[in-house]
């Protein structure tokens, strides 16, 4: 009987690593509780099928030529390569770097300032916005009404053929919450089927000397607000925050974004000014503007030599998740989008 | 076993102009101004029976979207055994509701009544065209909302009634009086003019006397 359950030990340690189970996700334990209330929206596999459908499909847009993943794909941990600020249908261009989506269940509030203040409406403002889907969800919810391969998903999602705002909106939000790093170097480090090389265990003293109290371990985000010392784009003119709740004291506090996955998801910060991260790390110690608003880290510089900044950004490296960009069950659904 | 006889309540909400029920898409003339209302919606919701400052009963459905497009909508239904001397309710969706996602039927966002840009319900809306409003084709539009503080919208109501048949008004020519079209003829966002507006909505809710 002992010799038996040994035998089962390998396939249990195998289920318990799935990303995610029938009603839940599967996380380290080192990671915190969620913030998710998971009891709101019971993870089930058709529906986060159906999310992911829905999240690869261009119906959302107007013209049909946007789906989500144009702006964050799978390849760039769901962030969009290549383009500083996203563009939306016919070529329009927006004000802001489309953030990388992972680890989703931890985040109270989204976008740069914050103006979502939950998972399951986030989906609206892309939709809505006129230079990304420039479509109405009233409209988006008509066309899947009348798709009988959509009215057969949602069926067998919800036992309801007729599509509604809330059943689209939850089951994006199912397949996005499955979007689970935690595979990258530095979680085999915390597990204990790896190590760091020297230089990585530099970096990370020196990252958590320096960059932890904002961009905190596990998550590497604290996912509050801050204002990071960035100069103002004279274009954008983007203050953050304020531009939701007019308070001066949100004045240029953006969302402090994870640090994982960073050579998937450049360029870097809320309006994609920086291609590499030598230009993030200079801004740190030589670029702070000072403003009222700016963070009580920040007030004294961060002095680093040359080395340190490479070794700096060898941790860093440590936090990119191959196997989260290139896990299968988070890409295109091949030949299934009605 | 004692039988206790079950009441039947109705209330209905009558947006008045002019001292008479307001008709959508009609020109109202006034002696400054030419009005005319192309939509009013908004939530009814936590609707209470009091008594001595003690909550009775209520109506289950806590939230109910009221559309003046579709008068059904106005009526709403209750069946209690319970006396009351007041009725409470709030104009707008509280701020849990608010912060909790995306939820169905009266508040599933495709009924228009929720913010795409920034998160929240819209708690009342008022669109048309005034000549006082200098926007384009003299248009005015009011999404009144907003859930946190400073610029919290939601409006508490009560009313005192024993009636079993409800009528509750809103006058809407004096509510336009009130926002004062030529300043604020485009309110769309959590602000202090949408404060303001919240306040001069629930000051214009009145019993219908017969």
């Amino acid at each position: 009987m002992k010799q038996r359950l040994l035998f089962l030990l390998p396939v249990l340690a195998l289920l318990s690593f799935s990303i995610y189970s029938s009603n839940t996700i599967d996380y380290p334990d080192y990671f915190p509780n969620p913030y998710y209330n998971f009891g709101n929206n019971v993870l089930d596999t058709t529906k986060i099928e159906l999310g992911r459908i829905l999240f690869y499909d261009p119906i959302l847009s107007k013209d049909s030529s946007i789906s989500c993943a144009s702006c964050h794909s799978p390849y760039n941990a769901f962030a969009h390569t290549d383009h500083d600020l996203s563009h939306g249908i016919r070529d329009q261009i927006g004000t802001r770097n489309a953030p990388a989506l992972f680890n989703l269940a931890w985040q109270k509030e989204f976008m740069w300032d914050g103006a979502i203040n939950h998972l399951d409406v986030q989906a609206l403002a892309p939709i809505s916005h006129p230079k990304e889907m420039g479509e109405e969800i009233s409209s988006v919810v008509r066309k899947l009404n009348d798709s009988k391969e959509y009215r057969r998903l949602f069926y067998l999602a919800y036992r309801d053929s007729m599509v509604t705002g809330e059943h689209l909106l939850k089951a994006l939000s199912q397949f996005q919450l499955t979007l689970i790093s935690a595979q990258s170097k530095y979680d085999e480090v915390k597990q204990g089927r790896s190590s760091f090389s020297n230089q990585e265990k530099n970096g990370y003293q020196l990252f958590q000397k320096h960059c932890n109290s904002c961009h905190r371990e596990p998550l590497f985000s604290s996912y509050e607000f801050s204002n990071n010392g960035l100069p103002v784009d004279t274009n954008l003119l983007d203050f953050g925050k304020w531009q939701v709740s007019k308070q001066s004291q949100d004045s240029l506090l953006f969302k402090i974004p994870s640090l994982r996955n960073l050579s998937y998801s450049l360029p870097y910060m809320h309006d994609g000014r920086f291609r590499r991260l030598t230009e993030v790390i200079n801004h740190y110690t030589n670029g702070i503007t000072k403003h009222p608003t700016l963070a009580k880290e920040l007030q004294s510089p961060i002095v680093l030599n040359s080395n340190e900044k490479n070794d700096l950004i060898a941790f860093l490296l440590t936090l990119n998740d191959k196997k989260f960009v290139f896990e299968p069950k988070h890409q295109f659904p091949k030949n299934k989008i009605p | 076993m004692r039988l206790t006889a079950q009441q039947k309540r109705t209330i209905q909400f009558i947006p008045i102009f002019n001292g008479a029920p307001l008709k959508l898409d009609t020109e109202y003339y006034t002696a400054k101004d030419t009005i005319l209302i192309e939509t009013l919606k908004f939530y009814l919701s936590e609707i209470q029976f009091c008594k001595d400052n003690v909550v009775l009963d209520r109506l289950e459905k806590k939230y109910h979207l009221l559309d003046l497009m579709h008068p059904t909508s106005l009526i709403l239904k209750h069946k209690s055994k319970n006396d009351f001397s007041s009725i409470r309710f709030k104009i707008g969706v509280d701020s849990t509701t608010n912060v909790s996602g995306a939820f169905g039927e009266d508040l599933d966002p495709t009924n228009g009544m929720y913010w795409t840009w920034q998160s929240g319900f819209i708690n009342f809306k008022l669109e048309g065209r005034s000549r006082q409003s200098p926007a384009r084709q003299h248009r005015f539009q009011l999404h009144i909302g907003g859930y946190k503080a400073p610029f919290n919208t939601l409006q508490e109501v009560e009313l005192k009634t024993s009636k079993k048949k409800i009528i509750l008004s809103i006058d809407i020519e004096n509510l336009l009086t009130d926002v004062g079209l030529t300043e604020r003829y485009e309110v769309m966002s959590p602000s202090e003019n949408a404060v303001s507006i919240a306040r001069y909505i629930a000051h214009n809710i009145k019993l219908k006397q017969r």
